[in-house]
């Protein structure tokens, strides 16, 4: 059973990320793509890693993405919809992706969680997770953590109101 | 009475046309044509006190060492024997008559340092060719000919056409020329030796094919400077230059050269009766292939240039049935007529206001009856009135030709005997049509300069008198020139008298034939008819227009090849092509620096994919 | 494991070309950036799978310094493509070929 969902996750990945890379308007394809890494991230729940799972909902999912949307609509980037009625072309494989996400995670959370859900010998609990994080890679989390500073200030300055005008005339 | 005195003979004008070349813009213009004249006279006066010491064997002289190396030998020196010495003699008696009226001729031109420069510098050259003791020597007098005779048919040469003729006639002697190089090297090759009386007595130890193989090569080359078929088309065209360089050149001494040099290699000729078939037929065909044309000309001097080729036609057949004395006898007596006919066709084309077609002259004979009695005593000899010199020189050349029995050379008797009509024929309509009748175009007289008219008599007289020096025993004479020769004469079969009368009667019937012929269709003028055989006649036999499609087009054609195919497609295309292919593949190239960022990424992306590859391989390999 | 490694890296490896060709392919930076995405994503999905077999964490734990890295370089390249919409207006990536020749 668990090998048959990890084939079923898997195509939804795919085919989400496929519809992702194709489509011609932004949004669309942000959506398509939290598709995916949910599904993505149910993956990696099966693969025995709850915590990455977790976190690749949470960070990617949604503050990545949700980054990228706040991006693409302040600068007017994807055109307005004119149909406010939906229609099965546009929201049926979407749709469809987020049944089967749905349901997936139901089963999977159905399942006996005393026996870590029978998804694999191998499982990565937190307290693990955590102990192995901070003594053996307790360097790469500072540097990780200066660089999330860096990216910090660095996309404050670029990203300046008055970064750029007045010195070639501004826009091209 | 030293040998070395016969340098003279050559350098004389060449000293004359030193001064005249280098000095001449200087010099009054009456001195530039007195100092030609004293020098031709002078080299024929040499000639004569000379004489003496062509008889016996000749005298064979050096001046200095021209070329020696390994075994080539070859001097600058003078074979001085009974035929070079009488050909000498006529080449420069007839040059300075022709020099004398010359001066009368161009007593209104401007530029007479140059043509007298040439003038002169062709009898030296002509003289080399006569007097030169080896075949290098007579090589560069042959060049030396040929390009006087260009400078001066061309002389004139503001107009393109005489540029034009002057250049045809170069470069079609010139095909001559170096068939005539290839024998002589193949001499030198095969004999070692270049010197002529080498050549001459060692002729008997080649092979005979190699035998006949050069002598054809020698005739090759007779036939460009003589203007035989078919290295003949030069020789009207060449009437485009001054009426004196006609005289000379084109009547008494260019265009005998060639016969010369065969007679002068007789020893070498003989020995190949094949040879001297073909030289023999190719006079022939030319005689007749010329008498036909001069029918049909309306130009007077081209009359007589087709005239010229006839006649020497006639001498390649004296060579080739194998009479050496009759072929140069003819050859001296064509000289004296001849240039007496030019220098006439001269005085005519004066006193007719510089118009050259005879059909609109007529009457000359009534403006000057001076002119019409020369041109008649020329005329006389050409046509072969009986008992002129050029009855007797074309006889003797016939009578041998009927004397060497049936075969090839009868076929070349019964040629000549058509011919002989056909130059009657044509004679008798030149005077004609010049002389008799009213005249036909209104002119102004203007009177003939008095050395355009008093060196005509002395021509007149030699020519009709020239029997005297051959005469046969037949008319009681002696053949003083054939005893001459001497040895150099070649042998002859004999022949009876029956058959000698006989043939100097069919000779003199056919005189009269033709003059009867023209007098019955000329006497009064018969007006244009244009016909398709008479343009065919004026054109030669549109031998011209053989020479274009037959080797002019292709050759043509292969330059354009030459020039597009090869030169422009393949050559410059091969470079080309590499240099565009170079700049293409760096526009290729060039694409990959696009400076957009997807280039670069799928570069990367091709990257990743050779890693791959070369993964796969080598994991497929283990 | 629950299915051999291979399919899963097959799985991982299919991600990563489609978030390759949606890089290559698409003009519009956004895109781009999405497809950058995609690939680390499917770079993740191997490194898990990965640790998943080998039965260590140290996979996981990469993983998810690869999230906080991502983060970083989204914020500052979404930075930049606030400031390339303000200086030319438009977001096609063959517009910005001034190195190019």
């Amino acid at each position: 059973m668990a090998t048959v969902l990890f084939y079923i996750l898997a195509s939804t990945a795919l085919v989400a990320t496929l519809l992702c890379v194709t489509r011609r308007n932004p949004v669309h394809a942000v959506v398509y793509l939290v598709n995916a890494f949910f599904a993505l991230a149910l993956l990696f729940y099966m693969l025995g890693a709850p915590l990455v799972a977790a976190w690749e909902v949470i960070i990617y999912a949604g503050a990545i993405m949700v980054l990228f949307l706040f991006i693409i609509m302040m600068l007017h980037l994807a055109p307005v919809e004119a149909r406010p009625a939906p229609n099965w072309r546009r929201w049926g494989p979407v749709l469809l992706l987020s049944f089967v996400l749905v349901s997936s995670s139901v089963l999977l959370m159905s399942v006996d969680t005393a026996a870590h859900g029978g998804v694999g010998s191998f499982y990565a609990s937190p307290r693990q997770f955590g102990y192995t994080l901070f003594k053996e890679y307790a360097l790469a989390v500072e540097i990780v953590s200066f660089q999330l500073l860096f990216a910090a200030v660095g996309a404050y300055f670029v990203g300046r109101e008055d970064w750029g005008e007045g010195r070639k005339g501004g826009r091209k | 009475m030293k040998p070395e005195l016969l340098f003279l003979i050559p350098l004389l004008p060449l000293l004359g046309a030193s001064v005249n070349g280098l000095f001449g813009l200087l010099l009054p213009r009456q001195v530039r044509g007195a100092i030609a004249v004293l020098a031709v006279a002078a080299a024929f006066g040499v000639c004569c006190l000379l004489w003496p010491l062509s008889q016996g064997g000749g005298t064979r002289t050096v001046l200095a060492t021209w070329l020696a190396s390994g075994g080539l030998q070859a001097d600058f020196g003078i074979l001085f024997d009974s035929l070079s010495a009488s050909m000498a003699l006529m080449v420069t008696g007839v040059s300075t008559l022709i020099h004398l009226y010359a001066v009368g001729y161009m007593h209104e031109e401007q530029d007479t340092a140059r043509f007298f420069t040439l003038l002169n510098l062709f009898v030296f050259a002509m003289l080399t060719i006569v007097l030169a003791d080896n075949l290098l020597l007579l090589f560069l007098g042959w060049e030396g000919v040929g390009f006087c005779s260009y400078g001066l048919i061309g002389f004139w040469y503001a107009k393109l056409e005489n540029a034009g003729a002057g250049r045809k006639a170069f470069l079609v002697t010139r095909v001559g020329d170096v068939f005539l190089a290839v024998a002589v090297l193949w001499l030198f090759a095969a004999l070692g030796q270049v010197g002529i009386p080498e050549v001459n007595g060692a002729a008997a130890s080649l092979a005979p094919a190699t035998l006949t193989a050069i002598v054809l090569l020698l005739l090759a080359g007779a036939c460009g400077k003589s203007a035989q078929l078919p290295l003949m088309t030069w020789l009207p065209d060449a009437m485009a230059g001054p009426t004196p360089v006609s005289a000379l050149i084109h009547a008494a001494t260019m265009v005998t050269a060639g016969v010369y040099l065969l007679c002068r290699l007789f020893p070498l000729v003989s020995l190949s009766p094949t040879a001297m078939t073909v030289i023999a037929m190719t006079g022939a065909v030319t005689a007749l292939y010329a008498g036909t044309c001069a029918l049909a000309q309306r130009e007077i001097k081209r009359v007589l240039a087709y005239s010229t080729m006839s006649q020497i036609g006639y001498m390649f057949i004296g060579v080739g049935v194998g009479t050496v004395s009759g072929a140069m006898f003819h050859l001296l007596t064509h000289a004296f007529f001849k240039a007496l006919l030019f220098m006439g066709a001269g005085c005519v084309i004066h006193l007719c206001d510089g118009e050259n077609d005879i059909y609109r002259m007529g009457g000359v004979r009534k403006r000057s009856p001076f002119i019409f009695w020369m041109f008649l005593a020329g005329g006389l000899c050409l046509a072969g009135m009986p008992f002129s010199g050029g009855f007797f020189s074309k006889d003797g050349i016939l009578l041998a030709a009927f004397a060497q029995g049936p075969g090839w050379l009868r076929l070349v008797w019964f040629i000549g005997v058509a011919t002989a009509f056909l130059t009657s024929l044509y004679t008798f309509r030149l005077l004609f049509l010049v002389f008799a009748g009213p005249a036909r175009r209104k002119v102004h007289g203007h009177a003939l300069p008095g050395l355009m008219r008093w060196t005509l008599p002395p021509l007149a007289i030699l020519g009709l008198g020239a029997g005297l020096l051959n005469l046969p025993p037949l008319y009681g004479g002696h053949e003083a020139l054939h005893h001459l020769l001497g040895p150099l004469a070649g042998e002859l079969p004999a022949v009876d008298h029956q058959t000698e009368i006989a043939l100097a009667v069919v000779a003199g019937g056919l005189f009269l034939l033709g003059g009867l012929a023209a007098w019955g269709r000329y006497r009064t003028f018969p007006g244009e008819r244009p016909a398709w055989y008479k343009s065919f006649l004026l054109a030669g036999w549109q031998a011209d227009l053989g020479v274009e499609w037959s080797i002019l087009k292709p050759f043509r054609g292969m330059a354009r090849f030459c020039y597009l195919g090869l030169d422009q497609s393949l050559i410059e295309g091969l470079l080309q092509g590499a240099a565009e292919t170079c700049q293409k593949r760096g526009e290729a190239l060039r694409r990959f620096t696009s400076g957009r960022v997807s280039t670069y990424l799928g570069g990367f992306a091709w990257g990743l994919v050779v890693l791959c590859l070369w993964f796969l391989i080598s994991l497929v390999r283990h | 494991m629950i299915v051999p490694l291979s399919h899963v890296l097959a799985f991982a490896a299919a991600m990563f070309f489609m978030g390759l060709g949606c890089v290559l392919a698409r003009r519009n930076l956004i895109m781009i950036l999405i497809g950058v995405e995609v690939m680390i994503n499917g770079a993740g999905l191997a490194f898990v799978g990965a640790s998943a077999f080998w039965q260590q964490i140290n996979g996981q734990v990469l993983v998810v310094l690869l999230m906080a890295l991502t983060s970083a370089e989204v914020s500052i390249s979404l930075a930049m493509v606030v400031y390339l919409q303000r200086r030319r207006g438009n977001l096609e990536a063959d517009n910005y070929n001034e190195m190019h020749g």
